[in-house]
């Protein structure tokens, strides 16, 4: 006996986001860092800003810290990194 | 003439040639929690929005951050694999309605290495029609209608949000709740209001809460009949939930069995009354933090008090449990206030403005 069944998944999936060009150099440029605020991310990112800076020559590093660490990064967040090179983002545990 | 309006299924359809065919196929796409599912034919779907009057494509909402529309159509597809019923159907569609409200915060309650599940109280004469028992084993495999209930949800979250281990679940642990977390109210072995009426629910309707629950944690307490005490027991279990989980404030649910309800009932405390002793009683001083190996995260703040509830409306007080014994549970948040309980009733429109503003609750 033919069983004739239905596909559980969500077929109709939003669109893809299209990722942004990504940058042949840093050197010179500002790399953002978002943290999720938790206590595992302070010396990663202190340890990734010494490499950023003395490997590939980044001029400034921004860190910002999400108001929530288990919701996308909040508005005004968001809203900066047009102004970075690169964005740097992890959880932290 | 109604089946002339109704829009048809849209889902691909696959052929099988037999049940353990349709497992295979179930479980090596990814589709299953691990056990066998009831094969999701067009009857079957078809039946459980007709119990539910809703059309294949009404959406029942978008996952707020990854704007994923869930249909009716995809949610019965995985209620049905679950093993609902039609008639278990509008229980599980209010309940996601409920999770994707903002507040709820359902991409974190899923993702997080915290491990929670989605627990799910259900009250109201809904209840009673569908079978759905706060007696034996309230918290465990009490009956089918909860069993089924909750399995939707976990099966819902894995085929319609990709919410599978090592995907959008990132889990360390979990917990056996993953599985299946639904718990019916006692209302008829208790004095006290029912949860969703505490919760702004009218009287007389059926609802249900969904709240982002870690595991329950069992407490017992049969040598006395002082509320006091007993609600220490609780408090207690509270407290040592922040000292070795979390120390942040957020929705608790306790689970109050009848020979404990029986005492604190005819002490004449209210569910209110519950709350404002537990939310007293539930706190800790940061240093204790020190006492449990977590000193490095004390700092210059160590008298800093901080209690599990934010505010009394905080504890969600359940009636339910068999008649025998002095066991109740704690059932912790996932992780603080980041995450609401939400209380919807069901067959109401959720986003509608309620009736003097009591159609919904959350806190």
């Amino acid at each position: 006996m033919i069983l004739r069944v239905l596909d559980p998944t969500n077929e109709k999936k939003a669109p893809r986001v299209q990722p942004a060009a990504r940058p042949s150099s840093l050197a010179g440029g500002t790399v953002g860092f978002i943290s999720n605020g938790k206590e595992g991310t302070r010396g990663y990112f202190a340890q990734l800003e010494r490499m950023l800076r003395e490997e590939l020559r980044v001029k400034s590093v921004v860190w910002r810290t999400k108001s929530n660490y288990s919701a996308p990064a909040d508005a005004h967040i968001v809203d900066e990194i047009r102004n970075w090179q690169a964005v740097v983002t992890g959880v932290g545990d | 003439m109604e089946a002339l309006l109704k829009a048809p299924l849209t889902s691909r359809v696959y052929e099988v040639g037999d049940f353990a065919a349709a497992q295979e196929l179930y479980h090596s796409n990814g589709w299953t929690d691990g056990l066998p599912v009831v094969p999701p034919t067009r009857d079957a779907v078809d039946a459980c929005l007709d119990w539910a009057l809703m059309s294949p494509d009404q959406l029942i909402g978008i996952e707020p951050v990854r704007a994923q529309p869930i249909t009716a159509e995809k949610l019965a597809i995985n209620a049905v694999m679950a093993g609902c019923l039609p008639m278990h159907f509008p229980v599980v569609a209010t309940a996601w309605q409920a999770m994707m409200k903002d507040e709820f915060l359902l991409h974190g309650v899923t993702s997080s290495t915290g491990g929670c599940a989605i627990l799910v109280i259900i009250n109201g004469p809904i209840r009673l029609e569908i079978g759905a028992s706060g007696s034996f084993n309230a918290l465990a495999n009490s009956d089918r209608a909860t069993a089924v209930i909750g399995r939707a949800l976990r099966l819902a979250l894995i085929n319609l949000l990709d919410v599978r281990p090592g995907g959008i679940d990132r889990s360390t642990l979990g917990h056996p709740g993953k599985f299946s977390y639904c718990v019916a109210e006692d209302e008829e072995g208790t004095t006290w209001a029912p949860l969703s009426v505490a919760r702004g629910i009218p009287q007389g309707l059926s609802a249900v809460t969904v709240m982002a629950a870690m595991a329950p944690r069992q407490i017992m307490n049969e040598w006395t009949t002082d509320p006091r005490e007993i609600l220490e027991t609780f408090a207690a279990e509270m407290r040592a939930n922040q000292r070795h989980y979390s120390i942040y404030g957020g929705n608790y649910a306790i689970v109050v069995p009848s020979q404990l309800r029986e005492h604190i009932e005819r002490a004449g405390w209210s569910k209110r009354n519950v709350a404002e002793f537990i939310y007293e009683r539930a706190r800790i001083r940061r240093a204790e933090w020190a006492e449990v190996g977590k000193g490095a995260i004390v700092r210059d703040r160590g008298e800093r008090i901080h209690a599990a509830l934010e505010s009394p409306d905080h504890l969600l007080v359940i009636a339910a449990g068999g008649p025998a014994g002095g066991f109740g549970a704690v059932i912790p948040p996932w992780m603080g206030s980041r995450t609401k309980a939400v209380t919807a009733a069901i067959g109401a429109c959720i986003d509608c403005e309620p009736p003097q503003g009591k159609g919904e609750r959350r806190s």
